[in-house]
């Protein structure tokens, strides 16, 4: 008996505070989400929160400019991650004075830094009085502050953007290089044997390679930058405004009828999230990218 | 391709460092700015006000302070959940393994915030809120599947063998543990320590519901100064918050390099000896 029910013993306290504390609170959410406030005497459940967000022209917007936000930062990422990881592939083949672990640390640096602090280095590097501004003035290229686009608190969501092509982009890289390092040199002269060029062996050899490993880092930038609050937070506008800082500015608009509205957002969020993270695991699964993922 | 290889990584090298250095730049020059209008690229005169400001602010250290605080208490949680879960992942054939997985690995998908708003009055009803305990309540999800994972890893490569053989030695359970295991799962718990740290540090709005503005951690100090307050203090907050979370990383891993130098020593004299 003991041995048999070993192993679910073990996992039961992990599980089981998982179980309470997340799903207990997303739970908890959705009851809300229908309606069901005892606190206040609804226990009765109904739709009418999805019925009325459904219907607001300020939720669709709000879906598109996260989709949207989410879509730029995933690609952005995505080209400024595989420029950094063939860039620090090229480092390593051509220097031998410098431990390649130095390189990795370097790079990684924007990984570890808070959200809120990429945000206000976005804020001091591109508003229309920040620093970006101010070399471009330097060079003469442009005459006034008002020359500068506004970037940041912009209702396109371009600060958004750029701190996380700034903050994902070192992700995207850590994600290809394991892969582009296993690109042998050899790999290179048999093509070469074979007759391809340059341009062929790229084509050929190297972007099937690491196309994999990409779409996947991509896809996991996507999903986070879909559901993250702090930086549109910081950077974005009022309205419109990405979906969890839409459910936030409902939740605490002070009506506690909006609320129901707040967690069927994101009650909505967390579908979308589960299902694009079903997409990942499915297809890194069988790309086999993600070892060590379970 | 080859031609210029040294041209090549020159560019390369350059490129990284505009990438991941040179946003840092106008961090450092506003938090030691006096007065820095606009069409100069550095700063008209030098200040240390913003740093002294911050540094001899009591709230700063009491900032600093129940934030790795609370994420000490959080990855120590984190670390006797993840152990036995893990081990009995990976070391027993579980039924409905994938449902265990999926579990603890949901809130790396789902953001965790979700979960908290939908929490927060069941927290408030239990006087929960406005407490590091209820704080620390709502850190834990969103940094217990990475500890777990980092754990999972380390207990694939720990071979039964080896407890086997230390059983035989006559080592009972603890010791066994303590001995044989435990260092070879080190620098895992070691890595998702980190992690852990990493994430319960830079939490502003779960920390924001749950303390309701009475826990303040770091990030819920910095953010009035970086959405529109003063941009010095707003600059040497940013740099200390980063700071800490970096050194807490490099702590780690200087704690794992000691580790591990401390335990070599006496195998190598004990190699010297042997001959």
């Amino acid at each position: 008996m003991w041995r048999k029910s070993k192993p679910y013993l073990l996992l039961l306290p992990a599980a089981a505070t998982i179980i309470l504390l997340f799903f207990g609170g997303i739970f908890d959410g959705l009851l809300k989400s229908f309606g069901y406030f005892p606190a206040i005497g609804e226990t009765e459940l109904n739709l009418a929160a999805y019925d009325r967000l459904l219907h607001s022209a300020s939720f669709w917007e709000s879906m598109e400019l996260t989709l949207r936000v989410a879509a730029l930062s995933s690609l952005l990422s995505a080209v400024i991650g595989a420029l950094i990881a063939v860039a620090l592939f090229f480092l390593n083949e051509s220097t031998k004075t410098t431990s390649p672990k130095a390189w990795h640390r370097l790079f990684q640096l924007p990984l570890t830094i808070p959200h809120l602090v990429a945000g206000y280095i976005v804020v001091l590097l591109f508003t229309q009085s920040g620093f970006v501004s101010r070399i471009l003035a330097a060079f003469g290229w442009i005459d006034g502050i008002t020359d500068f686009p506004v970037l940041v608190n912009d209702p396109f969501g371009w600060g958004i953007v750029l701190t996380y092509a700034w903050k994902e982009a070192p992700f995207v890289a850590l994600m290809l290089y394991p892969v582009l390092s296993r690109i042998h040199g050899s790999w290179r002269e048999v093509s070469r044997v074979f007759g391809a060029g340059d341009w062929q062996f790229i084509r050929e050899i190297v972007v099937p390679a690491i196309m994999p490993a990409w779409a996947i880092a991509t896809f996991i930038v996507f999903v986070f930058t879909f559901s993250a609050f702090e930086v549109p937070y910081l950077l974005g506008v009022t309205y419109p405004s990405v979906l969890p800082v839409y459910s936030y500015q409902l939740y605490t608009s002070g009506t506690l009828s909006d609320r129901p509205e707040a967690l069927a957002v994101n009650m909505i969020l967390a579908a979308i999230t589960i299902l694009l993270g079903l997409v990942a695991y499915y297809f890194s699964k069988r790309w086999n990218v993600l070892k060590g993922w379970g | 391709m080859k031609k210029h290889p040294q041209l090549l990584s020159l560019f390369a090298f350059i490129a990284l460092i505009i990438f991941v250095v040179v946003p840092f730049v106008p961090l450092i020059l506003s938090s030691v700015s006096f007065s820095w209008r606009w069409p100069d690229v550095l700063p008209e005169s030098w200040s240390f006000r913003a740093w002294e400001y911050v540094l001899n602010d009591g709230r700063t250290w009491q900032a600093v302070g129940i934030s790795l605080w609370i994420a000490l208490i959080v990855t120590a949680v984190n670390i006797l959940l993840a152990l036995p879960a893990a081990n009995a992942l990976v070391r027993y054939s579980v039924r409905g393994r994938w449902l265990f997985e999926a579990i603890i690995f949901a809130p790396i998908i789902i953001p965790p915030f979700i979960s908290v708003m939908g929490i927060h009055l069941t927290f408030l009803r239990l006087g929960l809120t406005e407490t590091v305990l209820g704080v620390v309540l709502a850190h834990i999800a969103p940094t217990l599947p990475y500890m777990f994972r980092a754990v999972m890893i380390s207990y694939q490569t720990l071979s039964a063998d080896w407890e086997d053989q230390a059983r035989m030695l006559g080592a009972r359970a603890l010791p066994r543990f303590f001995h044989v295991v435990l260092p070879h799962l080190l620098p895992g718990i070691l890595a998702g320590a980190s992690l852990s740290v990493l994430i319960s540090l830079s939490q502003y709005l779960i920390t924001f519901i749950i303390g309701a503005g009475q826990v303040v951690t770091l990030p819920i100090l910095l953010f009035p100064f970086v959405s529109g307050g003063d941009p010095g203090i707003a600059s040497a907050y940013s740099l200390l918050y980063a700071a800490i979370a970096i050194a807490a990383l490099v702590g780690m891993d200087a704690a794992l390099k000691r580790y591990y130098q401390l335990n070599k020593a006496p195998q190598d004299s004990g190699k010297g000896v042997k001959p």
